[in-house]
């Protein structure tokens, strides 16, 4: 068993890399799963969630959790639809601002009242829903600018669509401010150690709140750009997008407890999700395949990041080799 | 350039600070010496901006300053090495170095802060990759880290608070040279520490604290040892410590022999008999806190024969250890020893399935046996229905020791620290309670890092150092400054031994 | 040994939640705007007797079994599952082929069994290896609804004419029979929790995962047992949208994990677990349906009813929430 390969930070890229493999491997040499069409599908899909799969995928780094994205996204579509009559760029600016601005009041409230973010997004899970109730009297909205629907998706490069090209450009510019600015550091800081990183001097809630006011912004910019693309929104949303961004984030490398994750490891999970329903939509395999083995790699993921996964095979007698641990327990000062 | 004005702080009913004040000029080193539980670290938030005083105010520089957040204390020149360390184990060396620095601009240029971070660690002597994970760091070297973090922050005012508790005496010595040269560039210091010594080795002058207060501010050409812990005691040594009752013939104990803990802890055996209190003492990081956590089950890696009476105990089985009524009390009781509910469940809470008829719960049992044992650790017994989390730390500490009590025979309290976040008012009782258990026959085997408590209430001491035994003490051979010397600087045991 | 040792006077127990409302401020809060609510409602003209109420009732109560289910995962420390949607749509699609094939009894029991056996090893899971609780759930309603997909082929199962289940449907006594289930469960449900060595360990465990292992709880049996009654209790949930639509599919119970989670929260239950009752879950339960109904006999539309319950749910859960848990 090999530990380097396990490790969160490649594992991302493992799995997504073992995935194309065995597809090829299973296509073997038919030409059904490496051609241009698969690609440009699985970039299509993956311009579905990526982007909710990136905000909710900062908001578990930094230890808290956005339910509220489920219906943020849909809520954005319908906003989109809504302003964006005379135009379609319009619409998809009122629809960020708005994801933001719910995001924003979301941080407020969780940082300002030191509440747990599963409530409190649950709440705004709720509101958002019904927002997108009220707004379009409960019917489904369909764009009348089909043009810039076909724009969006229209092949650019063989592979990409308009609408991948915005989600791929946004995580590049997330990965970039990841990287180079101290921004990265200071999220996986206060996901891994909240009291240390408050007590070196960040400021924790500044942080918090602009992970909320983002992951309210990505999923909508994520929704309005999915209403576009399919050129329809219903206030019940378009699709259960949760669970798949969870997901994906989870694959990418993203752990739930805070702490550890980065923009381009939660772009490798949603690929990860979507290269493998394409890939077997391509192999012509059943829906289920898709399904089951997702379920199975998540089930996993959680089991290999198990913090009592070690002791429970060593009490079972089972033997392997130890990696050299970091400092034992009892260093709290006395 | 740093006065404090009668500062006053309460947690919940405990009074951690009750007034106090002290002013602190450009270019001193100041000591901070107190009890444990006499409000440093307290202090040292306050003046951080991590806790919020009640009442006092805080001059910088002649202007009072409300210090509302660490980033403003930082934002004023203060920087501070805190007691538990703030490094974040998943970031590297340099990212912890700079991480929180106000100096660091938003797009962070690396080569610049790789320099300056690498020459505050040669300042300190060592030559660490700046990109390891601090999770690969000993304890030691984590706090040499916090140290460099603090050298990089050009504050004017830096506070250190415990920063040797876990190193070297060389590394302690290339920290305070550190320290001197900051001093000479006109910087001022507050200095936390246990070690007396270093008072002396460093200080210009010492501010004692005794109970929330602080008692005395001296020159240090102007006082000595002995008057130093004249005035953090600040009442005779024997009224806290109850004598030892008369003994039951020690025939049954607890045999530890080869306990061996990886990377910490060596061949460590051990005789604990029935009616004693068996202490190991050592500093932070010695192990002595994980032996006591193997016994009671906790630490899965550790390996080594245990028997209590003669009967094997086999370790790792948190279930077999609690069937022998072996109590652990840990020294972090918010995160394991109190439960956030009533003092009621919390007392009973092994017991619960000796209350059950047809698989029912009997509450009227219970409480009828939760009011007998807590009048038995002499816990109100109004308060069952209280939470047992917002007790005060002696309440608590009593209410994690109820949970020995009740069993069908005679066991065992395995205690870390046992007064840990006790105030001192508290500890006599606390002190009482452990000559009761021993009356009662059971085993007491604790650790503590506080030497007046191991000297106070020992009837037979075990130093450790670096993860070996370096001497063992009957009670009438205890003193305090062998048992020091033990514990910070053995001759006895080579520097390879860990 | 404790019969032979003075008696120390003192108040009978009380029951737990009474005794919270009686000296918890924030509980204070509580309890007003729920007696707020309730007047608001019984001051609303013809509250109790439009026909809409009976219908609100079987909903409320379907969802309400799902919410009484999360009160153990969320007591235990586990904060929710995404899975209990899932779960109660295949115990429902599981209760009627059984039904066509078997009848009444063995549908019963396939159901609970199904319910119970799938919720109760991802209890196992999280206890043992002390896997992430949300993750495991969310794998496990992948997994579910892949499953019943290649399963049942997503069709929906029709009961055959007299299958006999009959006797399960309609009403009992006038009262919807969901509305008795639920009460069941929730009787049940709160012996468990008040009355029971598991019960009370799951509380503990909850209130502080790392003093239960070291005081010596058994935690991997009840973090298992708490995933196995909610399985059971959400089961219930998946035989009752059976009956009530004489078919099954695995469009059921969608969604329902989050209208649950809600109740539970609304009842007072803290998400970070360690405290709540069965009790807390029955009001939020009811409180969500008041106003439901309430703003249904106030003419609000069904859009701005959805809309009013989310805020509604969001402030309950602002003044509600102590600090974060």
């Amino acid at each position: 068993m090999s530990n380097r390969l396990l490790r969160p930070a490649v594992r991302p890229y493992l799995i997504l890399a073992t995935v194309i493999v065995l597809l090829a491997a299973v296509d073997g040499g038919q030409g059904r799963f490496l051609t241009i069409a698969t690609a440009y599908s699985t970039l299509q899909s993956f311009a579905g969630f990526a982007l909710v799969a990136l905000g909710l995928g900062l908001t578990m780094l930094i230890g808290e959790f956005d339910l509220s994205v489920a219906t943020v996204y849909g809520l954005a579509g319908c906003v989109a639809l809504l302003t964006g009559e005379t135009n379609p760029w319009l619409g998809i600016l009122s629809a960020i601002a708005i994801g933001a601005g719910f995001g924003f009041a979301q941080g407020l409230i969780i940082t300002a009242l030191d509440l747990g973010s599963v409530s409190v997004t649950l709440g705004g899970l709720l509101t958002a829903s019904g927002l997108s109730f009220v707004i379009t009297h409960d019917t489904d909205l369909s764009a009348n600018n089909l043009d810039f629907s076909m724009a969006l998706n229209e092949p650019l490069a063989d592979i990409f669509s308009l609408r991948s090209l915005v989600t791929v450009g946004v995580f590049i510019l997330a990965a970039v401010t990841f990287n180079a600015t101290r921004l990265g550091r200071d999220f996986i800081a206060v996901g891994s150690d909240r009291r240390a990183t408050m007590i070196a001097g960040v400021g924790v809630k500044k942080l918090v709140l602009g992970a909320f006011t983002f992951s309210g912004a990505c999923a909508s910019l994520g929704g309005a750009l999915l209403s576009y693309g399919l050129a329809t929104a219903a206030p019940t949303g378009l699709s259960d997008v949760l669970v798949p961004s969870a997901a994906a984030a989870i694959l990418g490398g993203v752990s739930l407890g805070g702490g550890a994750g980065t923009p381009f490891g939660i772009a490798a999970g949603v690929l990860t999700l979507t290269v493998l329903r394409s890939g077997l939509n391509a192999l012509a395999a059943p829906p289920v395949a898709h399904d089951l083995v997702i379920g199975f790699i998540l089930l996993t993921v959680a089991v290999l990041d198990a913090p009592y996964l070690r002791r429970q095979l060593t009490a079972l007698g089972l033997s392997f080799r130890r990696r050299p641990r970091g400092p034992p327990q009892s260093q709290r000062p006395a | 350039m740093l006065v404090a004005n009668q500062l006053t702080k309460s947690f919940g009913p405990v009074e951690a600070l009750r007034g106090v004040s002290f002013s602190l000029a450009a270019g001193e080193i100041r000591g901070v010496c107190g009890e444990n539980g006499a409000g440093k670290s307290t202090l040292m938030k306050l003046l951080m901006g991590v806790f919020h005083p009640d009442s006092g105010t805080i001059e910088i520089d002649g202007r009072t300053q409300a210090i509302d957040s660490p980033q403003k204390a930082q934002e004023l020149g203060l920087a501070m090495v805190a007691q538990e360390l703030s490094l974040v184990a998943h970031l590297s060396i340099l990212d912890n170095i700079w991480l929180g620095n106000r100096a660091v601009p938003f797009l962070h240029r690396r080569v610049r802060f790789r320099r300056r971070a690498a020459e505050a660690l040669r300042l300190l002597a060592v030559d660490y990759d700046l990109d390891r994970p601090v999770s690969d760091l000993t304890i030691g070297e984590r706090q040499i880290v916090e140290v460099a973090r603090l050298l990089v922050r050009d504050a004017r005012i830096l506070i250190l608070d415990e920063p040797s508790a876990t190193l070297s005496d060389i590394e302690i010595e290339r920290m305070m040279s550190a320290l001197r040269g900051l001093r000479s560039e006109g910087r001022s210091i507050l200095y936390v520490t246990h070690r007396l010594g270093e008072f002396f080795d460093i200080c210009d002058s010492v501010t004692v604290l005794r109970n929330g207060k602080d008692v005395a501010t001296h020159q240090i050409a102007e006082i000595n040892r002995q008057k130093l812990i004249e005035l953090m005691l600040g009442r005779g040594f024997d009224e806290m410590y109850p004598e030892p009752t008369g003994q039951p013939p020690a025939m049954q104990a607890l045999v530890i022999s080869d306990l061996r803990i990886p990377g910490l802890v060596n061949d460590f055996s051990l005789v604990a008999p029935r009616g004693q209190i068996t202490c190991i003492a050592g500093q932070v990081g010695a192990g002595a806190a994980t032996i006591v956590r193997s016994l009671a089950g906790l630490v899965p890696e550790a390996t080594g024969t245990v028997t209590l009476d003669g009967r094997p105990l086999p370790l790792g089985s948190i279930a077999k250890r609690v069937a022998r009524n072996i109590t652990f009390v840990s020294e972090d009781r918010a995160k394991e020893g109190i439960f956030h509910r009533s003092v009621l469940e919390n007392v009973v809470a092994a017991r619960l399935p000796r209350f059950t008829r047809v698989g029912l719960l009997s509450w009227r049992r219970l409480r009828r046996f939760g009011a007998d044992i807590c009048k038995r650790v002499m816990v109100d017994a109004t308060r069952l229905d209280s939470n047992a989390f917002y007790l005060s730390g002696g309440n608590q500490q009593k209410v994690l020791f109820a949970r020995a009590l009740g069993g069908e025979q005679a066991g065992a309290l395995l205690i870390n620290e046992p007064t840990h976040g006790v105030d001192v008012g508290a500890r006599a009782e606390i002190y009482r309670l452990l000559r009761q258990f021993c009356a009662a026959g059971h085993v007491l085997l604790m650790t503590s890092s506080d030497l007046e408590e191991v000297v106070g209430i020992a009837d037979t001491v075990v130093t450790m150092y670096r993860g070996r035994i370096v001497a063992k003490y009957a009670r009438d051979r205890i003193n305090m400054s062998a048992i020091l010397a033990d514990i910070t600087h053995p001759t006895a045991v080579s520097e390879a031994a860990s | 040994m404790s019969a032979e040792l003075p008696v120390i006077p003192n108040r009978p127990a009380p029951v737990p939640y009474l005794a919270a409302l009686t000296r918890n401020p924030r509980a204070k809060a509580r309890a007003a705007v729920l007696c707020a609510l309730l007047l608001f409602a019984v001051l609303t003209p013809s509250f109790l007797s439009m026909p809409s109420l009976t219908s609100l009732l079987a909903t409320a109560s379907v969802i309400g079994c799902v919410a009484a289910g999360m009160t153990f995962i969320t007591i235990g420390g586990n904060i929710m599952s995404f899975a209990l949607g899932g779960t109660a749509a295949i115990s429902g699609v599981a209760f009627a082929t059984t039904l066509n094939a078997a009848g009444l009894i063995p549908a019963l029991i396939c159901a609970l069994l199904l319910g119970g056996l799938v919720t109760g090893f991802q209890g196992f899971i999280v206890g043992s290896i002390r896997a992430n609780p949300i993750i495991v759930s969310i794998a496990a309603n992948i997994l579910i609804y892949g499953a019943a997909s290649w399963i049942t082929n997503n069709e929906t199962i029709n009961y055959l004419p007299n299958a006999g289940a009959a006797a399960l449907q309609g009403t009992l006594f006038g009262v919807p029979i969901e509305f008795l289930a639920f009460i069941m469960l929730i009787v049940i449900g709160q012996i468990i929790l008040t009355f029971t060595v598991f019960g009370r360990n799951l509380l503990l465990i909850g209130s502080g995962l790392h003093t239960a292992e070291a005081t010596g709880l058994p935690i991997v049996r009840t973090l298992t047992g708490a995933y196995l009654w909610a399985g059971l209790f959400t089961a219930v949930c998946g035989i009752l949208l059976s009956l009530r639509y004489s078919q099954a599919n695995m469009e059921y119970a969608l969604h329902y994990d989050y209208d649950a989670i809600a109740a539970v929260l609304v009842g007072g239950t803290p998400i970070g677990g360690g405290d709540g009752s069965m009790i807390r879950t029955l009001i939020g339960v009811g409180a969500i349906a008041m106003i439901q109904d309430v703003l249904l006999l106030h003419g609000f539309e069904e859009e701005w009813r959805y809309l009013v319950t989310g805020l509604i749910v969001l402030l309950v859960i602002i003044l509600y929430s102590g600090r974060r848990g």
